[in-house]
C-alpha cells in the first residue's frame, strides 16, 4: 500500500494538491493539506499532484 | 524516602530524593569496568533497558544498530522545562555520566564523543569530570530551545547547520554527527549503562519491576515535596504523589493528563494504557490554581516554541492557545472549531512537537472537563493561575 508523505518544512500551503486530488486531500483553515488515505485513488492522478507541488513537498512512499 | 543533601558548590537545583535503594544517586562513585559492544548489547537486552529521553526505545537494539567506529552523542540538552532530572544528574553526578559515555565510546572504538547540554553549570561539571577520566569527551553548550532538544535538531546544530528538525527524518544511526553513523541517547541512558557495567545485569536487575528492572529519575511538580526523585520501576504513583486526588500529568508538555489513580512507574504498562512516560515528568495541580489557566499557559508557551517550519504547527498551535486564553476569562469559544483544530494537527509536522503539544492540551481539557465546561459557560472559576507548571525558567 502506498502513502503520500509530506515534507512539512517545504509546504507553503499553495493548495494545488487539494485541487488536483480532492478525493484524498482537503485543506485546513490555514490552507495546509490534510491527507487522507490514497488507496483506490488513481495512481496517475496521485503522480500528477506530486509532480505539480510548487515546493516539491509531496512524495509517494511505498 | 531519603533526602539527599545539596552538595556545596552546586548551583541551585531542586531537592533530590530517593524512594527505596538509590542506584544512580548512590553516594559511592561507581567503578565502571570496560565492556565490549556485544556485552553491552546483551546486558542491556537482559535488563530491558529503555532510552531515557522520552521515546523509550530499547537501548540494546539501538546499540546493536551501529558498527564499530560509530560516533557517540549524549543528549543532555533537557529542553523540557518541567524536567530537571538530567541537569541534576549532570551537575551532581558528572563522573557517572563521563564514565558511561567513555564506556560506550570505548566499546564502539569511537573516533568522537560529544555531550551536549544547554546550561553552563552542567557543561562545567561535565568538563571537569571528563578531565578526571582522561577521556577525550567534547562537552558542548547548545542553545536552550524545546524543539532544539529533538535529536535531529541537536545533530543539525552540532553539524553547524540551523538547529531545527530536518524535513525528512534521518535517524542518527544512519547519519548523525559529521554526517556519520552515531549512537545517540539521553544522558540518563549513558549513566544507566555505566551502572549496568558496574553492577552486572543480575545485580542491576535485583530491584525494579520484572519487565523493566532498575530505577528511573523523574521530576515531580505540584506536591508538598517537589523535586527530582530516583525511584524503582513498578512504584505506584500514589506513593510518589501522596494524598492528592485529581488528574496527573505524565511525560511533561508532550505528555498526557490522566484521571486514573492506579498507575505505576512502568513504561511498558503505561504504554498499553495509552500514556507515555516521556522524560519522567509527573505533575499534579493544587486546588488553589485554575487548571484551565495552567494548561492555557503551557499551550501558549508550546506555540512559541515552534521552529515555525511547518504550517500546522506555526498556525495551529497559536490558534489553539488563543482559544484557551479566551476560555480562561470566560470569553466565547467556538468549541466545534477548537475540536477540529485539536483533531487536525496530530502527525502533521517534521518533528513530534505539534503532535506532542496537542496530546498535552487535548488530554488536559478532557481530564479537567468539569472546569472546562464551567469556563465555557462563561463562569470562570476565579482562581488565580499560579504557574505550577514551570515554563523556561533560569537554567
Amino acid at each position: 500500500m502506498s502513502r503520500l508523505r509530506m515534507d512539512w518544512t517545504r509546504c507553503d500551503g499553495h493548495g494545488l494538491c487539494a485541487r488536483l486530488l480532492p478525493e484524498a486531500i482537503t485543506l485546513d483553515e490555514w490552507g495546509f493539506p490534510v491527507i487522507e488515505d490514497i488507496t483506490g485513488v488513481d495512481p496517475a492522478a496521485v503522480r500528477t499532484a506530486v509532480a505539480s507541488c510548487p515546493q516539491l513537498a509531496l512524495r509517494v512512499e511505498k | 524516602m531519603t533526602t539527599l543533601d545539596t552538595r556545596p558548590g552546586v548551583v541551585d537545583t531542586p531537592p533530590l530524593f530517593t524512594i527505596a535503594e538509590p542506584r544512580l544517586l548512590a553516594s559511592r562513585p561507581w567503578d565502571v569496568p570496560a565492556r565490549d559492544q556485544r556485552w553491552l548489547v546483551e546486558a542491556a537486552d537482559r535488563v530491558g533497558l529503555l532510552g531515557r529521553g522520552g521515546a523509550a526505545f530499547p537501548v540494546a537494539r539501538k546499540l546493536a544498530a551501529v558498527r564499530r567506529g560509530a560516533r557517540v552523542l549524549v543528549n543532555g540538552s533537557e529542553s523540557e522545562p518541567a524536567s530537571w532530572k538530567d541537569r541534576v544528574l549532570m551537575r551532581r553526578y558528572p563522573d557517572l555520566v563521563a564514565a558511561g559515555t567513555a564506556l560506550v565510546g570505548r566499546a564502539l572504538r569511537t573516533p568522537r564523543m560529544v555531550i551536549a547540554a544547554s546550561d553552563a553549570p552542567s557543561v562545567a561539571a561535565l568538563q571537569a569530570a571528563a578531565l578526571r577520566h582522561g577521556a577525550p569527551i567534547e562537552v558542548h553548550l547548545v542553545e536552550d530551545r524545546f524543539v532544539g532538544g529533538e535529536i535531529g535538531a541537536l545533530i543539525n546544530g552540532l553539524n553547524q547547520r540551523a538547529a531545527v528538525p530536518s524535513g525528512i527524518r534521518v535517524l542518527p544511526h544512519e547519519r548523525g554527527l559529521d554526517g556519520r553513523p552515531t549512537y545517540a541517547s539521553n544522558v540518563e541512558t549513558f549513566a544507566q549503562l555505566g551502572l549496568l557495567s558496574a553492577l552486572g545485569p543480575d545485580a542491576y536487575a535485583a530491584i525494579g519491576a520484572p519487565a523493566e528492572p532498575g530505577t528511573s529519575l523523574l521530576t515531580l511538580h505540584g506536591t508538598t515535596r517537589d523535586g527530582v526523585f530516583e525511584v524503582p520501576h513498578g512504584l505506584e504513583l500514589r506513593r510518589l504523589i501522596g494524598p492528592h486526588t485529581g488528574p496527573i500529568l505524565l511525560g511533561g508538555y508532550h505528555g498526557t493528563w490522566t484521571t486514573r489513580d492506579d498507575l505505576a512507574v512502568d513504561r511498558a504498562r503505561l504504554r498499553t494504557q495509552g500514556i507515555g512516560w516521556g522524560a519522567g515528568v509527573v505533575a499534579v495541580l493544587p486546588e488553589d490554581t485554575c487548571p484551565v489557566g495552567e494548561i492555557a499557559r503551557v499551550a501558549g508557551w508550546l506555540a512559541g516554541q515552534s521552529a515555525r517550519q511547518c504550517g500546522p504547527c506555526t498556525f495551529g498551535l497559536p490558534a489553539i492557545a488563543g482559544d484557551l486564553a479566551d476560555m480562561i476569562v470566560g470569553e466565547h469559544v467556538d468549541t466545534g472549531r477548537l475540536r477540529t483544530r485539536l483533531g487536525q494537527i496530530t502527525g502533521r509536522g517534521a518533528c513530534h512537537h505539534p503532535t506532542g503539544a496537542i496530546g498535552f492540551v487535548a488530554s488536559g481539557l478532557n481530564a479537567f472537563d468539569a472546569d472546562v465546561r464551567r469556563h465555557l459557560a462563561g463562569r470562570p472559576c476565579g482562581r488565580a493561575v499560579r504557574g505550577v507548571l514551570p515554563l523556561g525558567a533560569a537554567r
